[in-house]
């Protein structure tokens, strides 16, 4: 689509100012939503923005290096618990963040080691294990889990006077936005190259010099990294946790915006998230239906457009850029 | 020139927002009150979502005789999905547009969502899931908390010593679903057999996960623990499950189980096995096809909404809980606000909706309207009353 003409320009973020343009009014948009927006909306693009996190993990691990993966929900699980345990024994938020991330990204470490055997389906199987075991030992153990009640996690004050929903937005708006940024420099770096090398063709990505042992498990343990971070904020913004919150269902939603959103492609990613949590929520009202219009919509998407809502969105792009020639 | 109506403008526009809370109350006009009601509609527990279709029913009925000073009652149900997060957001987008909530459903929603209705002064009236969420809770954040559900473990309590005054039963085993449900369910029979000791034992406890189906080896487990009464906590589905794998062992114990299993349906899931057990019915609800009452109300439901039929008692569960609403409407006058309702919903003493089920009492330094059970059994083809309610404590 461009024609790009040095390593620097190759390294840039944005590279037209059109779309400096239009990504500035996005951002700023976003920014000031709960200025104009409903609460409500406002709510639930806070779900979007801890959402968004956990599905560019994932599509850094399927889209980009091409290792399928039905384990989210324990990675979910277990960032999710790790920050709730944390956080109430009296660790600073940020700090318990970063180890609900961390404890991911070790189990994801392990879970990875099937991966430089396993392919395809039969990894698939292998990381489902893993998901339904984790489910399994938080729901058979009331240390883990809190016990009958579940487990209350105490939630951050707002500051400035804001309201909770101003102040959850932002902050989960930020913590999304760096990790929008990092998912960017990571795909650029010399180690998202290995990561597409790797999917494309694992054999040849090793002749020309890729370890395949590191960087097949660095993609499962920064993806796993993503989804605890994830874990850790849903946490904080529900303010209780039970196991029942992470079945395979869940990894079947992130499963599905890694998709529909589109592989290999962190807008994708974001709009695959917007996708799995505005879809049911604006569909609310229609009752039994809402399961058959979701499953639907996502056949709708992906026969007419198997490239997901990023595809779609180049395309729109590209037609826009050569109006009125085709 | 322009200046000046720039100032009219600003002026005005300045005062809309006033203008918009004087107006009066979210959710209310002269005419018309908003309750929301959040409930599976889809996913797992998408079953139990016919109580908000029973609760849109009753409302339905009260619109045509009248509605309630003045107002017809508008019912906003939305699809949660049994999930916090999606319960949450519809309970975010209820704030401004509907003045109370009613019937939410699920224990973790419930513990999600237990700070919402008193940070944003919302009245919630009945919530179905353990009632120890509420209880655990200081008095001043129940101040917009209204329940009507039984306490698991005075329910299992009030099971046991049942089984043990009534039935002469004198070794207990429990079948029970591994979580926090059933080991609540535990902790009441332990209860039990420590108020009177010496009457009977609990020679066996065993549990399943939810995603079990082959429940073969658990009934031989029962089995061979000799025990001549079996109390059953699980849902129906395991319920049914059970009692089959115990009758293909010709093994056959008193069958005592919790009001979840409550539903008549039970003889459609179950089969012929279900015929004989004994089954706590809920104090804040009745049982379609055994009281005149239920009945009567079922019939009025399955008019506002046939797909209702078949599904009677989760319908009345939810009526029920409109019926609460009504009755602080009612009380709380023509002037409507949530300290109105509040007000009115602490004046309900002694009252049983339409007849049905144990007296509700609300006050202001009660919140827990009913903590009844009483035993029934299963027989021909209905789950009939056995005894009067069994009133518990309140827990909070």
């Amino acid at each position: 689509m461009d024609l790009i003409e040095s390593y620097r320009e190759e390294l840039q973020l944005i590279r037209k100012p059109w779309t400096r343009a239009w990504v500035g009014a996005v951002v700023s948009a976003l920014i000031l939503l709960p200025f104009y927006a409903p609460q409500h909306l406002t709510y639930i693009a806070t779900i979007i923005c801890i959402y968004a996190v956990g599905v560019q993990g994932q599509n850094i691990l399927i889209g980009y290096t091409g290792q399928i993966s039905f384990g989210q929900a324990g990675f979910l699980a277990i960032g999710a618990y790790t920050f709730g345990h944390l956080i109430r024994v009296g660790i600073p938020w940020p700090l318990a963040l970063l180890g609900a991330g961390i404890t991911a990204g070790l189990f994801g470490l392990i879970v990875g080691f099937p991966s430089l055997r396993l392919k395809g389906p039969y990894l698939a199987i292998a990381t489902m294990g893993f998901g339904i075991a984790v489910y399994q030992i938080f729901a058979n153990s009331e240390l883990l889990s809190g016990g009958r009640m579940g487990l209350a996690i105490p939630k951050i004050s707002p500051i400035f006077g804001i309201s909770k929903i101003t102040f959850n937005y932002y902050f989960n708006f930020a913590i999304a936005l760096l990790f929008t940024l990092a998912s960017y420099n990571i795909i650029s770096s010399y180690m998202g190259r290995a990561f597409i090398a790797i999917r494309d063709n694992d054999i040849a990505a090793e002749v020309v010099g890729v370890n395949l042992t590191r960087y097949k498990l660095l993609s499962f343990a920064i993806s796993s990294f993503y989804t605890g971070v994830q874990g850790g904020l849903y946490s904080l913004l529900i303010g209780h946790l039970e196991p029942n919150m992470f079945t395979f269902m869940e990894t079947i939603t992130l499963f599905v915006a890694v998709i529909i959103g589109g592989l290999a492609s962190v807008e994708g990613s974001i709009m695959g998230a917007a996708f799995v949590i505005l879809v049911p929520q604006l569909l609310s009202s229609y009752r039994e239906l809402v399961p058959v219009i979701f499953g639907v919509t996502i056949l709708i998407i992906l026969i007419f457009e198997p490239m997901g809502l990023s595809g779609r969105w180049m395309k729109t792009r590209l037609y826009l850029r050569n109006w009125p020639f085709r | 020139m322009r200046f000046r109506s720039f100032l009219i403008v600003l002026a005005l526009v300045s005062l809309y927002p006033l203008g918009v809370f004087a107006a009066g109350v979210a959710g209310v006009t002269d005419t018309e009150v908003v309750v929301g009601v959040t409930t599976p509609l889809s996913g797992p527990a998408a079953l139990w979502g016919v109580t908000g279709q029973g609760m849109k029913a009753w409302a339905d009925y009260v619109n045509d005789q009248g509605g309630v000073n003045g107002r017809k009652i508008k019912v906003v149900l939305k699809d949660d999905a049994y999930n916090p997060t999606r319960a949450l957001a519809n309970l975010q987008e209820m704030k401004g547009e509907a003045f109370a909530v009613c019937g939410l459903l699920g224990t973790a929603i419930l513990n999600a969502s237990k700070d919402f209705f008193q940070e944003n002064k919302i009245p919630l009236i009945t919530a179905y899931g353990d009632v120890r969420i509420w209880a655990a809770l200081p008095r001043e954040k129940l101040e917009y908390v209204f329940i009507a559900y039984p306490d698991y473990e005075d329910e299992a309590e009030y099971l046991t010593t049942y089984g043990m005054k009534k039935l002469d039963s004198k070794k207990l085993a429990l079948f029970y679903q591994n979580d926090d449900y059933g080991k609540m369910a535990l902790s009441g029979i332990k209860k039990a057999l420590e108020a009177m000791p010496g009457k009977a034992e609990l020679v066996s406890a065993v549990p399943y996960e939810v995603t079990e189906r082959a429940l073969g080896t658990h009934a031989l487990k029962l089995k061979e623990s000799g025990a001549d009464t079996l109390l059953v906590y699980t849902t129906p589905t395991h319920g049914a499950l059970i009692l089959k794998e115990i009758a293909k062992l010709a093994y056959k114990p008193k069958v005592l189980t919790t009001f979840t299993l409550g539903d008549p349906i039970m003889y459609k899931v179950a089969g012929e096995v279900w015929e004989g057990t004994y089954i706590a019915l809920p104090g804040n609800s009745g049982v379609p096809g055994s009281e005149a009452n239920s009945d009567r109300v079922a019939d009025i439901l399955k008019k506002y909404d046939p797909k209702i039929a078949g599904k009677e008692y989760l319908a009345l569960f939810g009526a029920v809980s409109m019926m609460h609403f009504v009755e602080g409407l009612k009380h709380a006058g023509k002037e409507l606000t949530p300290a109105s309702l509040i007000k009115g919903m602490e004046k309900i003493k002694d009252w049983k909706p339409e007849g049905i089920g144990a007296p509700v009492t609300y006050a202001p330094d009660r919140r827990h309207g009913v903590n009844a059970s009483r035993m029934s059994r299963a027989t021909d083809g209905k789950h009939v009353p056995l005894e009067e309610f069994t009133i518990f404590k309140p827990r909070f």
